[in-house]
């Protein structure tokens, strides 16, 4: 297992919002964390970031227990979910910021920028300001500038959000063959079923703090495990998507 | 239906109807109301024209004409008499004084009003609402009662006086209580201009700086600053101008030691208690020429502000 | 970046400027170059005197010691400023309105005792009294005290409890109506109660007073020092009279050298010689020339032109000395406060 959490607990203010959390992602895999809101995902993405610490527990990354290290020692891209580009830097800077922070060379931050550039397509925006772009392209800057440090495990945190439906399905599979070519491990969170089904080689599904089940979109879909599950999934709406993949 | 639509569009340039179009009915198709008030027109105009001529004529008789009668009796008794009392040393004196106390004040008020809009606009902590109205209590209460807290903490007979005295730290009736009062007086002005602004921008996108490695001084300089630029200048501006101005409390902790604790304000008050108004009156104009001086920055940082 | 940086060089220049003004009261001994300060504290309507004053001594040390001496100066309200003295303000010498309010800052262990008798005269260089300042033409025809309770007559006097001439307004006016009512208390207070009712405006200090009555144009008469009065005429010809009211007091305003402070400074020389030479002739006769009646009885003489040298005075001891003046007219719940509260 590339990322495991293993019985985590935090607690908010009172409230339980991981409870006893436990699970493993393959390397290289993209696994969908889904559930309804406050269900604890997010907690979860922003625990392995670093950017909320767990009560009780242990993160690994690549077998190395992280709960102590900062966020920004782990090796981890991050998209925010209303994307948080640097507003008052272009497109460039925003996607060289980590390189800039990591004090790499002027010549290999440029290529860099370039190569992220091509990958998003978006090579002649470079010098555009977040302002001047529409939601998907802000989505794609996001990733690209959480890509250009090489990290080691992506997290989006409901990338699609604050997408309109139209253009969310574009996006989407954009994005899955971006991962894949790339290769890197990533999660991401989603209360949209749909996406996670059809992105995902894992799905591992919250509820109230807990985890109700972990498998892939196949085995949920066929062995839902309990009356949650059930509830929530709609095996039916995945049939019929699967089908018109196949065509 | 393209007939009704074209006629709405013609309609609409005229921005006299705009302001009254509005969907009443609520399906989607505006409709115009104003249409059956036929002096409408007129009685808009007048409300206006009647509200400016108020603001003027409040503007003239609060703020110019007191400009006008300060520089008219500057300058009565001629140019040389202005010229003899603005150079006079004491005049020099209380005019550095001002500086020194006005620079002081904005920088540390700046540094504090930085950290604390930041503290309070990013962290979630219990007693944050009650920080935020400590940090209002210089605009609660009056400078000149400002200026006897500080008597009364500092001051011989103050709690801290033995100690103060023990080591030869000289605060109140000297430089250092001036400055004092001023900063003070002066505290809340860039907290306030900057807590809205930083609230409203959020963490994300600091986070998003401190996962990829940035430092707490790089994701200030880079990611904070630039957004809060010009209400920071604004905010610096407005405790400038209240520095530059304060008497109440400085009057209070200064002992009015001639050449040494006296600034502009003060200058003038003892100008004018020895008889002297055309003096008096000159040395105020320097206080209105520093006034102007920074009407016109902030209205260029407005300016700015808007682009 | 930059700005930063220029606020943080900006806040170094302070913080050391901060530094280097803490710990250095005036009048430290600090010679260099032979520069010697002192801090003279007075009263209100002692400034154009003392700016004249010092000019006159400075020169005279000069000569005598070849050292240069600064004297600053701080001006306001005999009672305010003895309280600034107590809280904390520096002074080398005090040159205040009445002895009382030495008293005081000898009570806060910083004067030694028996101060009074350390220079001539009660240590009063130079005295003044009460009189009565109108406008031209004096309207509404006021000759003496009883005028002063008319009604529509309205009266500028400073505030007891911080200006030192306003207690001695208050005690020439109590010894008036004491010679009229014979001791009858309650005429008497009653009497000073229609005073103060008739009172426009209670400024802190006598100057302030002089300036609402001279400057605002309030008022229809001012209680005032004699020298106050002296000077509006001076400085406003024409426009203003002095009245004489029949009876009046001798106003002692007194000087102290401040023991506690010169220790620390290593003045104590140089103060107690300050105050020695307000007694020397060159420096009775400014305090002439300044409409302050000169202690020295020769040089009096000289202004009798200028001073009416025949009025009825009493002096402080008629009260019984100012400790008892002061605790029976002017503390806290005192005459003072009960006939101002109703």
């Amino acid at each position: 297992m590339y990322v495991e959490m293993k019985q985590i607990n935090k607690t908010f203010d009172g409230f339980l919002a991981s409870n006893n959390v436990s699970f493993g992602i393959e390397k290289g895999h993209l696994a969908a964390l889904l559930g309804p809101s406050g269900s604890g995902k997010t907690t979860i993405l922003r625990m392995i970031a670093g950017l909320d610490k767990p009560d009780s527990g242990d993160i690994l990354i690549n077998g190395v227990k992280v709960n102590n290290l900062p966020g920004s020692k782990r090796g981890i891209g991050f998209v925010f979910q209303n994307y948080a580009l640097f507003r008052y830097m272009t497109v460039a800077d925003n996607i060289a910021f980590g390189l800039k922070v990591q004090k790499k060379s002027k010549a290999e931050i440029k290529s860099r920028v370039e190569e992220l550039l091509e990958l998003i397509s978006m090579q002649e925006l470079g010098k555009r300001y977040p302002h001047q772009l529409s939601g998907g392209q802000r989505q794609r800057v996001a990733f690209a500038r959480a890509l250009a440090p090489n990290p080691q495990l992506l997290l989006l945190d409901e990338p699609f959000a604050a997408i309109d439906a139209k253009v969310r399905r574009e996006l989407r599979t954009w994005l899955k063959e971006m991962i894949e070519r790339v290769g890197i491990t990533s999660i991401f969170v989603t209360h949209d079923q749909e996406e996670a089904m059809e992105v995902a080689d894992t799905i591992i599904i919250t509820n109230q703090g807990s985890i109700e089940q972990i498998g892939t979109p196949e085995e949920i879909c066929k062995n839902p495990k309990t009356d949650f599950v059930k509830d929530f999934i709609d095996t039916r709406r995945y049939e019929a998507l699967k089908q018109l993949m196949n065509e | 239906m393209e007939t009704y639509e074209k006629g709405m569009e013609k309609l609409a340039m005229s921005e006299k109807i705009r302001t009254y179009q509005q969907d009443i009915v609520g399906d989607g198709i505006e409709s115009i109301q104003k249409v059956k008030e036929p002096h409408g027109d007129n009685s808009g105009r007048a409300v206006k024209y009647a509200l400016i001529a108020v603001s003027v004529l409040f503007l003239f008789v609060m703020l110019v004409l007191p400009l006008i009668v300060v520089i008219v009796n500057a300058l009565r008794d001629g140019w040389a008499v202005y010229i003899r009392s603005v150079r006079d040393e004491y005049t020099v004196k209380a005019f550095w004084l001002t500086v020194l106390a006005t620079v002081a004040a904005a920088t540390v008020n700046t540094f504090f009003g930085i950290f604390a809009a930041y503290l309070i606009s990013k962290f979630y902590f219990r007693g944050r609402q009650l920080l935020v109205t400590l940090i209002d209590i210089p605009f609660s209460i009056s400078p000149v009662i400002a200026g006897l807290i500080f008597i009364l903490t500092f001051g011989n007979v103050g709690w801290m006086g033995d100690f103060l005295k023990a080591h030869g730290i000289k605060i109140v009736f000297a430089v250092p209580g001036v400055i004092l009062a001023t900063i003070f007086v002066t505290f809340p002005f860039v907290f306030r201009e900057l807590l809205p602004v930083m609230s409203a921008q959020g963490k994300d996108e600091e986070e998003a700086a401190g996962l990829m490695g940035a430092r707490g001084f790089t994701i200030f300089r880079r990611i904070t600053l630039p957004h809060i630029k010009w209400a920071l200048l604004y905010g610096v501006i407005l405790c400038t101008a209240r520095a530059m101005g304060e008497f109440g409390a400085v009057s209070v902790i200064s002992g009015h030691l001639r050449g040494k604790t006296n600034t502009l304000p003060l200058h003038v008050e003892i100008l004018y208690n020895e008889f002297n108004t055309t003096a008096a009156f000159a040395v105020s104009s320097i206080l209105v020429i520093l006034a102007v001086l920074i009407l016109i920055a902030r209205n260029i940082v407005e300016w700015k502000q808007k682009k | 970046m930059k700005k930063n940086t220029a606020y943080l060089l900006i806040l170094t220049i302070l913080l050391s400027a901060l530094a280097s003004g803490c710990g250095k009261a005036p009048g430290a001994s600090s010679e260099k170059g032979g520069n010697r300060e002192i801090l003279n504290v007075s009263y209100d309507p002692t400034r154009e005197f003392y700016a004249k004053y010092n000019e006159l001594f400075c020169a005279y040390w000069a000569e005598e010691h070849g050292e240069s001496v600064t004297v600053t100066q701080s001006h306001g309200g005999s009672g305010s400023q003895a309280r600034s003295v107590i809280e904390g303000n520096e002074a080398d010498v005090v040159t205040l309105a009445l002895a009382h309010d030495i008293t005081a800052i000898e009570e806060a262990g910083l004067i030694d005792a028996g101060w009074m008798e350390e220079f001539d005269c009660s240590s009063s260089p130079y005295t003044s009294t009460i009189v009565f300042l109108v406008r031209k033409g004096n309207e509404k025809n006021i000759r003496d005290w009883d005028d002063l309770v008319k009604e529509g007559v309205e009266v500028i006097t400073p505030n007891p409890k911080t200006s030192g001439g306003a207690c001695w307004n208050f005690l020439a006016a109590w010894a008036y109506w004491q010679e009229q009512y014979g001791g009858n208390e309650e005429e008497i207070r009653n009497a000073m109660k229609m005073l103060y009712q008739n009172v426009l405006v209670l400024d802190t200090g006598a100057r302030g007073a002089t300036n609402t009555f001279v400057g605002n144009g309030q008022g229809d008469v001012l209680i005032a020092w004699e020298n106050e009065a002296y000077l509006a005429m001076e400085e406003y010809p024409g426009q203003y009279e002095i009245v004489t009211p029949s009876i009046s007091i001798l106003a002692q305003p007194s000087v102290a050298v401040v023991d506690s402070h010169v220790e620390e400074h290593g003045t104590a020389e140089l103060a107690k010689a300050y105050l020695e030479y307000l007694y020397s002739d060159e420096a009775q006769r400014l305090a002439g020339e300044h409409y302050y009646r000169p202690s020295n009885e020769e040089i009096l003489q000289e202004f009798s032109e200028q001073f009416d040298l025949h009025m009825n005075l009493v002096t402080i001891e008629d009260f019984g000395g100012w400790n008892a003046a002061y605790e029976t007219y002017f503390n806290d719940g005192a005459v003072f406060d009960q006939i101002y509260a109703e």
